[in-house]
């Protein structure tokens, strides 16, 4: 039996471990732990602005590319795509953004999200059907169509999604009424907040007390056991939650680009597609859990640019830390839930 | 199914590694604490300067300019300061937001990519002026930073015009933004001056540092009969360097001419100089202007007359390019520097005549 304590103690754990760690490989750099993780501790949670305008904004798009890896992973879909299924979702967004203007708002913010989830789920189709129709696994799939989505966006930004001039690299800027409210005046904090929370209750809802969810569950824990036993179609379930990832990565896209950027730009995004595989692990795939870990990781991210800022580490610095972070969560969480013996198996 | 007690005991094993970690990390604190001389803590410092860049600034190119420039600003103006590099646009508006509330001055943000979140953070910290890099928009403490690096390519095609003996320049850009076809075309048009029946071979790669794209774009030029070849790229420069360099070596002399940085260095025997950014001077330049209370309102262009662009022969072939020529060189520039010659490059800030 698993006990109670675990999940909690676990994460405690790797993030002492994580900072000890991290506290060496500062001290090794010559810059002073003690100072550094002070600078990160204020930058991301020492003040309401801070907290508000940077920590919590961070965490939107890890919140929603969190959920949508660990939706996929329940249903047994190793979907390593979610960064892919973000651009897409920018570049769908900011393409509804230019079209939209004199619409009201509460049309044009919708149709902009509704795009990007559009083509998020179109994005996952691609590998959902290689490997329904076809039986190419999904991971190499899903990863290999990341570079092409990241490309794509980077030809666009060059090309038809220029901003007018053609001088910069960027698209325009999305009309105003297509820009996300913000949920706090004052603040950086957008509406996009909110909608990913109600959207991690909804998923835990729907995963724990809905038909659906259950299929989700019973394809995720044995697809023959479920075929045979449960009479579960499985490949409506497997793509359903496919394209389902898809369209959470997706909007995670449009709304970090209606929300903060505002236009397309190349490099939009540092690699949440990823650092949502980590947030979705470590949170057991479980959405509740998926807001919590999304929160530590916006409180890392928004942090280690405060370490640079405040105590002069340098960038490659702290993202080593950030990555060497990463690592450590998982392999604590992983020891700890399943112990040290080699190919534990799966939760 | 997993036993508790496995779970405790692998707890208990991370939980000495993380104590050991801890130590460890303390211990060595100590011994480096005097080794790190960044941001100079003094308490009087009332003078706050900040740097955002989008790449790392071990790049010994643009980003590295930059960060001497702090340096610069801070060794000799006694400011206190602070670099970040943002990784990602959605890191600019809190960037701004971060120095805005730290109270800071002046903050660089050295590129085009910062001026959107620039235009937006200026009317909300109207006590911090903001310096774009090749920016286009102009606010009432937002100013672009425009290096009139043709001034200084004009010079160079000069000198590519005088040196040519097949008559063909090729010119390797990196990504085709108007900053880099404006020094394409100065270069064309100090070529053509010297030389009226040369031609002009021009390519962009797409990339600044694709090292592979630039040596095969250099190379197809010399094929086609170029034997002068400049370049305006960031890291892929060494591609068009080892091109010129491989076929001078294969017995046809070929030059190349550096851009940006002096790059004489890189390959000095078949390099006959750099038009060069000098962007620690210009930095310094901006940072008085706003210590004098000038700064802001209007586009700031640092070039030639300034001190800030320049064309520097590559002393170890200086030799080799003829008196004549150099003399000719020097007069264009004393006239760039008069203001009697005009040198064609783009201009792309809002709302600025061209």
């Amino acid at each position: 039996m698993t006990a109670r304590w675990l999940p909690a103690a676990s994460a405690l754990l790797a993030l002492a471990l994580t900072l000890a760690l991290a506290a060496v490989a500062l001290a090794l750099g010559g810059y002073p732990p003690i100072e550094a993780f002070g600078a990160l501790v204020r930058g991301a949670l020492g003040s309401p602005s801070a907290i508000l305008s940077i920590t919590l904004v961070r965490t939107v798009p890890l919140l929603l590319t969190g959920l949508a890896v660990a939706l996929a992973f329940r249903a047994g879909v190793w979907n390593i795509g979610a960064e892919g299924q973000f651009y897409a979702g920018a570049v769908a967004a900011v393409w509804m953004g230019l079209q939209v203007g004199g619409w009201p708002v509460w049309i044009a913010v919708p149709s902009v999200l509704l795009a990007a989830s559009v083509a998020g789920a179109a994005w996952a189709a691609i590998p959902a059907l290689m490997k329904l129709r076809l039986g190419v696994g999904e991971v190499i799939t899903t990863l290999l169509l990341n570079f092409v989505a990241i490309d794509l966006s980077a030809w666009l930004v060059h090309g038809p999604l220029q901003e007018p001039r053609g001088v910069f690299p960027q698209s325009e800027s999305i009309a105003e009424v297509a820009q996300l409210p913000l949920l706090i005046p004052g603040t950086r904090l957008h509406v996009g907040f909110a909608l990913a929370l109600v959207l991690a209750v909804v998923l835990a809802f729907v995963m724990r007390s809905t038909r659906a969810g259950f299929f989700v569950r019973a394809v995720g824990a044995s697809p023959d056991a479920a075929r045979v036993a449960g009479r579960v179609r499985v490949a409506r379930v497997v793509g359903a939650a496919f394209l389902v990832s898809g369209a959470l990565a997706g909007l995670a896209g449009g709304v970090e680009v209606a929300g903060v950027t505002y236009a397309l730009y190349e490099d939009l995004s540092p690699g949440h597609g990823y650092t949502a595989i980590a947030v979705a692990l470590l949170a057991g795939l479980h959405p509740i859990g998926v807001v919590g870990t999304a929160f530590l990781f916006g409180v890392l991210e928004g942090g280690a640019s405060s370490m640079q800022r405040i105590a002069g580490v340098p960038a490659a610095w702290v993202n080593g830390i950030q990555a060497l972070v990463i690592l450590s969560v998982l392999v604590v969480d992983r020891v700890v839930r399943h112990g040290w013996v080699a190919g534990g198996r799966d939760g | 199914m997993l036993s508790t007690s496995r779970a405790r005991r692998a707890l208990r094993t991370i939980g000495m590694v993380t104590t050991v970690a801890l130590f460890t990390a303390c211990g060595g604190d100590v011994g480096e604490d005097g080794a790190s001389g960044d941001a100079g803590g003094e308490a009087e410092a009332s003078f706050r300067v900040a740097l955002l860049t989008s790449g790392p600034v071990s790049d010994a190119g643009w980003y590295a300019g930059a960060y001497e420039g702090l340096l610069a600003i801070r060794d000799s103006l006694g400011a206190e300061v602070s670099h970040q590099q943002t990784r990602t646009p959605a890191e600019f508006d809190e960037a701004f937001l971060a120095y805005g509330s730290e109270g800071y001055d002046l903050v660089f943000a050295h590129g085009s990519e910062y001026q959107d979140a620039a235009m937006r953070a200026g009317p909300r910290f109207p006590e911090m002026s903001i310096v774009v890099s090749g920016g286009g928009q102009v606010g009432a403490n937002v100013v672009p930073l425009i290096f009139t690096l043709w001034e200084g390519s004009y010079l160079a095609g000069m000198v590519a015009g005088g040196m040519t003996e097949s008559g063909i320049i090729g010119m390797v850009g990196g990504v085709a933004t108007p900053p880099a076809q404006g020094t394409f075309r100065a270069f064309e048009a100090g070529a053509l001056a010297v030389r009226p029946d040369a031609t002009v071979l021009e390519v962009f790669i797409g990339s600044w540092d694709d090292v592979a794209a630039a040596k095969e774009a250099a190379v197809a030029q010399i094929e086609r009969g170029a034997d002068v070849v400049i370049h305006n790229t960031d890291g892929a420069s060494f591609g068009v360097f080892q091109a010129v360099r491989e076929a001078t070596e294969g017995g046809a002399q070929t030059w190349a001419i550096g851009m940006n940085r002096d790059q004489n260095d890189i390959a000095p025997e078949v390099t006959l100089g750099s038009a060069v950014i000098e962007i620690p001077y210009a930095f310094l330049q901006v940072a008085r202007a706003w210590q004098a209370g000038s700064l802001g309102g209007q586009p700031v262009y640092e070039g030639f007359r300034e001190g800030v662009v320049d064309f520097v022969p590559n002393p170890a072939r200086i030799d080799r390019i003829p008196a004549e020529l150099l003399d000719r060189v020097r007069a264009a520039g004393d006239s760039i520097r008069a203001g009697t010659l005009e040198v064609p490059g783009i201009d792309y800030v809002e709302g600025e005549a061209g």
